[in-house]
């Protein structure tokens, strides 16, 4: 009768820590929802905000991004940009009425394989109780056949 | 026209076994530009190989994505292998079917589907790589040795030795580290002086090392091959070209008191000290903290009686630069302290020491010239109870892991007790005996058959002190856990092996990875135990997990071994996966509008600017320009850009977009 | 010495060859004009109705051609200059802004650091109007929020008269332009429409002076200045830098402190 929902869920890591770390849940063979796409990326310095939003547009439910904690980029100080324009923009998203609890930002090293595992266990969850993002996709499908 | 060739590996049942790789290679060939698309058992495997490079061949391939294992694991194989066969090795990819999905998710048709997703994302990627060529940069044939333990002696012996530069750089007055604090060593029980000075005044004397001790790393800049350090030689207060080694001054020093950090504060020492009688360099160094003159600026007795006046309270920190292409980490570990623990009385029972305090107890040239006496009142200690895993394999005390060493050095002291006391008592509680290394099990085995060693298998609960005595209560679990209580004399813990104070700081200065107990990280836990995941960066002894003595000596020739292996060549290649700011033809140039936004966001410098000059000199636009030299691909620019005027090889807008765009 | 006189004496002296400023326009309305010549400086006018930031003017090739010229600026022009030079698209030799007080009389403020001095006496650039409405808007739920933008963005027809009228976007080649990818649809699309303005929010977070030319440019009302003020006001709540401050580049998004505070990240 009633399908569970499956949320899609797209994810930006780097690729030093949290693709690592991700790498490192998979030899720890922890066990995660299989809806999450890893994209991956040099750093997470290389998100442009706009990725984000052609995600929500080209139907993610969800999205995760990830890098390295504060102090650990690989390239020094690539997440350091990030998180500000993070903050920028989802003041920005929040605004303008988006649903920015759908979007999760966390900081996972490569040595945190089981915290990765949790982070999209969580999510998976959390956005699958939230149900799909049709207000946002309905603008994709606007006036297209 | 793109023609991509897809192989999916089964990576044994790995992945066929959660994936079903018919699928995937069955969907891979529906996708658009998609020529070829096999799946077979081992891709990495030479017919797998193989099967990738005669494809390429036949089918004219413009672009490999292989299905498989991480890329982090095998990507530089895949690209070797597609490069042999006359393809850029930039147009092989890997989709990650393994780690990302195969071993992490249930078998079932959504998993398949992601695996299928997956490939799809990366063929998308690969039709818009482009042909790079690698990047030359020249190498700089110097090492930088961090850290003047067993570990980086040796590392700088093998480095020295194979003909290149050595700096070695070590925080305290002299080299040498713990193992110049040991007594003897298992399993020989050889003289850890005896077999430890030789090698330091090698390395003191060697015409391609420079010895750099009290100086620590203060910056590191720069990339592999091309390093930048600036390190901090603190002041000794002393003119060395001056001091003849004498000792005087360290004879006079009035102020006696402050404890001796060689000794483990069981001994006491001047202001003015040489750590050791063998230091290397034999020269004293004034501990400003504790000085009088530093603190009140009365005293200089040392400067009176320095027959050929080589004191010099002004001088200052000195600050050198050095251009390395490589560096060894080799900075040790330190041992957990007596007062972690509560149930062991916080460290105010003078008689419950350390194993480092049991070492120089029991050595010839501590504080008790090697006779057992306890710290106390001095006196022999009848009954001697060493407790293993002290603060080790428990999370109580914040360390799950082994420390590795404490089986075997408990045996030992136990061994060196009764060597000095035949008539004495020895008991060691221990939960379980790890000693496998070469000779290692007939050592233990030599404690408790010929030295009579008790060993008791329980954890030791509680000890508090009873006139003058140490109360043991622990549990011996051989015998259905019935309680035993020792009335010791001494108590030795056998505590965890942790990491160097200021690991985190150094790490984050090398921009190197460490775990959570801030021991540096290996690159690959099987595969590369000598390198960190920062090219040019690696790792020797007890900095990066606790480990004796040979593994340490193995580890630093390793590393010295990648250090040599580097040095080979004159150029290094590079990864060209840099950014390049787009140009175009007259009028326009380029999409930038010089706006410089990326310039500050870099970390690395390497953005310039370029100016276009017309025919008569005068500029027309000043464009931003990357030094590919500099640029380590970190994409910050490309994000920071407004109008997409500079993008990333390897990860550009157009193949991310693409990525997305194909979910 | 009034608007007119000090035109006429810059463009007679040679010390400017143009003199951009505002004239009467139809039906009460003033329009940006620039005076080439000191005859065509009596059609200056400067008053409450001239409110155009003309600072977007000078980094178009046309005035770039003129040589030195000299600009007629409100606090919010003032501000943008400052910023234009800190991204480097003038140099402080290539105008010469004239703030007229509220009695019509003239200072020149030749340098940058003029500017600044003058800059620190005019009170923060959003209006009381507009904290108002940014007020109300924030006491909104989420879903008000988005019913709000979408009943209001979907009134856009993508004239890119906002992007026009900005100084800030001076871009050649601006993203939108960009078709590999393509960002953005560019058509009037209800994707496009929240895209476009977001994108051009984001990239003024930071650079934004908060002149407000952008809403009052629209010609179907719809608010849009509120999102560049909100990512400024952002950039200033947080990081405590504003746009058009100085003339020294300091752009949040390309700078950073270790310790910036961030309340959402895991």
């Amino acid at each position: 009768m009633t399908d569970t929902f499956e949320p899609k869920i797209t994810a930006f890591v780097c690729n030093w820590c949290t693709y690592a770390g991700a790498d490192l849940t998979g030899t720890s063979r922890i066990k995660y929802p299989s809806n999450v796409r890893v994209l991956r990326l040099p750093c997470t310095g290389r998100i442009d905000f706009m990725l984000l939003a052609k995600a929500f547009a080209r139907g993610s439910d969800g999205i995760i991004i990830s890098g390295c904690h504060p102090n650990d980029c690989h390239y020094t100080s690539g997440n350091y940009h990030a998180r500000r324009r993070w903050m920028v923009y989802r003041n920005l998203m929040d605004f303008m009425g988006i649903d920015t609890s759908r979007i999760t930002f966390s900081w996972v090293s490569a040595a945190e394989g089981a915290k990765w595992a949790e982070l999209v266990n969580e999510v998976t969850e959390g956005i699958r109780a939230m149900g799909p993002y049709t207000e946002y996709q309905e603008l994709a499908h606007a006036g297209v056949e | 026209m793109s023609r991509i060739g897809v192989f999916t590996c089964h990576c044994g049942e790995n992945i066929n076994g959660t994936v079903d790789c018919g699928k995937v290679a069955e969907s891979a060939r529906g996708v658009p530009g998609v020529v070829h698309s096999v799946d077979y058992k081992y891709m990495c495997s030479d017919p797998g190989q193989s099967l990738i490079k005669e494809a390429i061949r036949e089918h004219r391939l413009t672009g490999v994505v292989v299905a498989a294992c991480s890329p982090r694991m095998h990507e530089p194989t895949f690209r070797n292998a597609v490069a042999e066969a006359g393809l850029n090795p930039y147009l092989c990819e890997m989709a990650n079917l393994r780690e990302h999905c195969s071993w992490v998710h249930e078998k079932g048709e959504a998993t398949t589907a992601k695996a299928a997703d997956l490939v799809r994302v990366m063929v998308e990627k690969v039709k818009h790589d482009q042909p790079l060529q690698p990047i030359r940069v020249p190498v700089t044939k110097r090492a930088l040795v961090l850290g003047g333990g067993i570990a980086g002696i040796q590392a700088a012996l093998d480095i020295a030795n194979a003909g290149h530069k050595v700096v070695l750089v070590e925080k305290s007055p002299s080299i040498g580290g713990h193992m110049s604090q040991l007594s003897e060593t298992f399993p020989t029980l050889d003289c850890s002086q005896c077999i430890l000075t030789p090698r330091m005044v090698e390395a003191a004397r060697h015409p391609n090392i420079t010895l750099y001790t009290y100086a620590e790393l203060e910056k590191l800049e720069g990339f592999i091959g091309n390093f930048k350090a600036t390190i901090r030689r603190k002041a000794r207060s002393l003119d060395e070209k001056l001091c003849t080694g004498c000792g005087l001054c360290t004879t006079k020093c009035p102020n006696k008191k402050i404890k001796d950090e060689f000794n483990e504060g069981l001994a006491t020492r001047g202001a003015i000290y040489v750590p050791f009688p063998q230091a290397v360099p034999n020269k004293p160094v004034i501990d400003k903290l504790n000085c009088t003159y530093y603190k009140t600026g009365k005293c200089k007795l040392c400067e009176k009686v320095c027959p050929t006046g080589a004191i010099r309270f002004d001088q200052e920190d000195e600050l050198v630069t050095l251009d390395v292409g490589a560096i060894v980490l080799a900075t040790g570990f330190k041992l957990m302290k007596t007062d972690q623990f509560p149930e062991y009385g916080y460290g105010k029972y003078k008689d419950v020491v350390d194993g480092m305090q049991f070492e120089r107890l029991a050595s010839a040239s501590g504080p008790t010239a090697g006779a057992m006496k306890r710290p106390s009142d001095g006196k022999a200690p009848e009954t001697v109870v060493f407790v293993a895993c002290s603060g080790s394999r428990d999370r109580s005390k914040g360390v799950p892991y082994c420390s590795k060493v404490c089986c075997m050095y408990t045996a030992k002291h136990a061994m060196l007790y009764k060597h000095k006391m035949h008539h004495g008592k020895a008991y060691v509680f221990y939960m379980d005996i790890r000693s496998s290394g070469k000779d290692y099990d007939e050592f233990v085995r030599r404690a408790i058959e010929e030295d009579d060693v008790s060993y008791i298998r329980g954890r030791v609960s509680r000890i508090y002190e009873e006139d003058g005595q140490l109360i043991v209560q622990g549990a011996d679990t051989l015998q259905n856990g019935r309680p035993v209580e020792i009335k010791a004399d001494l108590v030795v813990l056998a505590t965890a092996v942790q990491a160097q104070d200021g690991s985190e700081a150094l790490a984050q200065k090398l921009h190197v990875s460490y775990d959570p107990y801030h021991f540096f990280a290996e690159a690959h836990p099987k595969l590369k135990p000598v390198e960190t995941n920062t090219a040019g960066i690696f790792l020797a002894g007890a900095c990066q997990a606790p480990r004796d003595i040979p593994e340490t000596v193995a580890q630093a020739s390793g590393a010295a071994a990648k250090v040599a292996g580097l040095f080979s060549r004159d150029e290094l290649t590079r990864e060209p996966v840099v950014a390049v700011v787009n140009r175009l033809p007259a009028p326009t140039f380029s999409y930038c509008v010089g706006c410089f936004l990326c310039q500050s966001a870099c970390p690395y410098q390497a953005i310039e600017q370029e100016q276009i000059k017309a025919r008569d000199g005068s500029v027309i636009r000043t464009l931003a320009k990357v030094n590919a030299g500099l640029c380590q691909g970190c994409g910050t620019c490309v994000a920071t850009c407004r109008t997409k005027a500079i993008d990333i090889q390897g990860f550009s807008n157009e193949q991310i977009f693409a990525e997305i765009m194909t979910l | 010495m009034d608007l007119i006189e000090k035109a006429e004496q810059l463009l007679q002296s040679g010390d400017v060859k143009a003199v951009l400023g505002f004239e009467a326009g139809t039906g009460g309305t003033r329009r940006p004009a620039f005076a080439r010549r000191p005859g065509q400086a009596r059609r200056l006018v400067f008053d409450d109705a001239c409110v155009q930031n003309l600072a977007s003017y000078v980094t178009r090739k046309e005035t770039r051609r003129l040589g030195k010229v000299a600009v007629a600026a409100r606090p919010g022009a003032l501000r943008a200059l400052l910023q234009l030079m800190a991204e480097r698209q003038i140099q402080e030799q290539d105008v010469l802004p004239l703030a007229v007080d509220a009695a019509g009389q003239v200072a020149e403020l030749p340098t940058a650091q003029a500017i600044e001095e003058h800059l620190a006496l005019e009170p923060g650039p959003v209006s009381a109007r507009d904290r108002e409405l940014l007020d109300r808007l924030g006491k909104l739920s989420r879903a008000e929020r988005w019913a709000f933008w979408q009943g209001e963005l979907g009134r856009c027809v993508k004239c890119y008269a906002c992007r026009n009228s900005c100084p800030m976007c001076y871009c050649e080649h601006c993203t939108m332009d960009c078709n590999r990818p393509q960002w953005v649809p560019v058509p009037s699309h209800a994707l496009g429409n929240l895209e476009y303005h977001m994108v051009r929010a984001m990239h003024l977070a930071g650079r934004c002076v908060q002149c407000g030319d952008c809403g009052r440019a629209c010609p179907v009302g719809i608010p849009i200045h509120l999102l560049t003020f909100n990512a400024e006001e952002t950039v200033h709540a947080q990081f405590g830098q504003r746009a058009g401050a100085s003339a020294k580049l300091d752009y949040a998004l390309s700078t950073f402190r270790p310790d910036d505070k961030e309340t959402f990240i895991r």
